[in-house]
């Protein structure tokens, strides 16, 4: 019933299956369209994170003239979730994930917003093919 | 004496191939026919959506073996393209099924051709098996306009190589008592 060259074909074809997985594979890591969260401090560059790559929990601190926040990045969200500012309005704002959305500290002049990476495609538009 | 009796077995043959071809391709596409029907009232027990056990393309693989025309195999596959489609299938059922089912054909028949004695039934089957999920994701991602649709061809072509052995294996014991008969028995099946 089976011969030798069954399963070397059945093997073989396994394996090209994979191909289409490789290719994208190397593009996706070519042009990635992710989401990344950029810190600005005053008006600023501070920092970017990616976000969309992003798995587990990390922590940032922020200290300036104003006081200090903490920045959270729990798996593909950011927020600040402590801060010695007086109304704490960063903190209620909770965690943020998508493109657009800012957590601004104003009293630190600290702001966090989520931008793509992905120019192309807005968020807003639907696609109906 | 031999010359003459061989003349007459080759005539008598002849006579007979051209009903025997038309019976013998009705009755391999309506076993197709009710393949498929059985095997749509099968719910997708898969976590793979589009998985099937594709009992259809047994009797291509059977026909494959045992019709020495190719067109003949390619005439079943159109015939139950077509039938089933007016039978419980739409436009998309058969666009869908007319890609994979002519591009495992294709691939069936280089496969057959190309390994002769080296592969066997079930290697032949499996191929076009998988070819069947290739065609399918092809006109897919046409529709949706995305080639990102091929991302699931790996899942789909290690449900479709494991149906397609079974699918062998099934032909294999077909063809192998199919050899038995009179009309069958000058076929070069490799079991």
């Amino acid at each position: 019933m089976f011969k030798k060259w069954d399963i070397i074909l059945i093997v073989l074809l396994i394996c090209l299956s994979f191909i289409p997985e490789l290719v994208f594979g190397v593009m996706m890591g070519k042009n990635y369209n992710g989401t990344y969260a950029e810190v600005t401090l005053d008006g600023k560059f501070y920092k970017k994170i990616l976000l969309s790559e992003h798995r587990g929990e990390d922590k940032i601190d922020v200290k300036t003239e104003y006081g200090y926040n903490i920045i959270e990045i729990k798996d593909a969200s950011i927020g600040i979730i402590d801060a010695d500012c007086r109304d704490r309005i960063c903190i209620k704002s909770g965690f943020i994930s998508k493109p657009g959305q800012l957590s601004v500290c104003l009293p630190h002049k600290l702001m966090v917003e989520i931008k793509s990476n992905d120019n192309e495609k807005n968020i807003d538009v639907i696609q109906a093919h | 004496m031999k010359k003459i009796l061989m003349l007459f077995k080759h005539t008598e043959v002849n006579q007979m191939s051209k009903t025997f071809r038309i019976v013998f391709i009705g009755l391999l596409v309506s076993q197709a026919l009710a393949l498929y029907t059985i095997e749509s009232m099968i719910p997708v027990p898969f976590i793979a959506p589009g998985a099937k056990l594709g009992l259809a393309n047994l009797i291509t693989v059977i026909a494959l073996y045992t019709l020495n025309n190719k067109k003949d195999v390619f005439l079943i596959i159109i015939l139950r393209l077509l039938l089933s489609t007016m039978f419980g299938g739409n436009l998309s059922t058969f666009m869908y099924g007319a890609a994979g089912a002519i591009l495992s054909y294709l691939v069936m028949t280089c496969a057959k051709a190309l390994g002769k004695d080296k592969l066997s039934i079930i290697g032949v089957s499996a191929a076009g098996a998988l070819f069947h999920n290739v065609g399918q994701l092809i006109v897919a991602s046409a529709i949706v306009q995305n080639i990102a649709i091929m991302l699931y061809l790996p899942i789909l072509s290690i449900a479709g190589v494991g149906t397609g052995i079974f699918i062998g294996i099934t032909a294999n014991f077909i063809v192998e008592h199919m050899s038995k008969l009179p009309y069958f028995r000058d076929l070069n099946i490799s079991g």
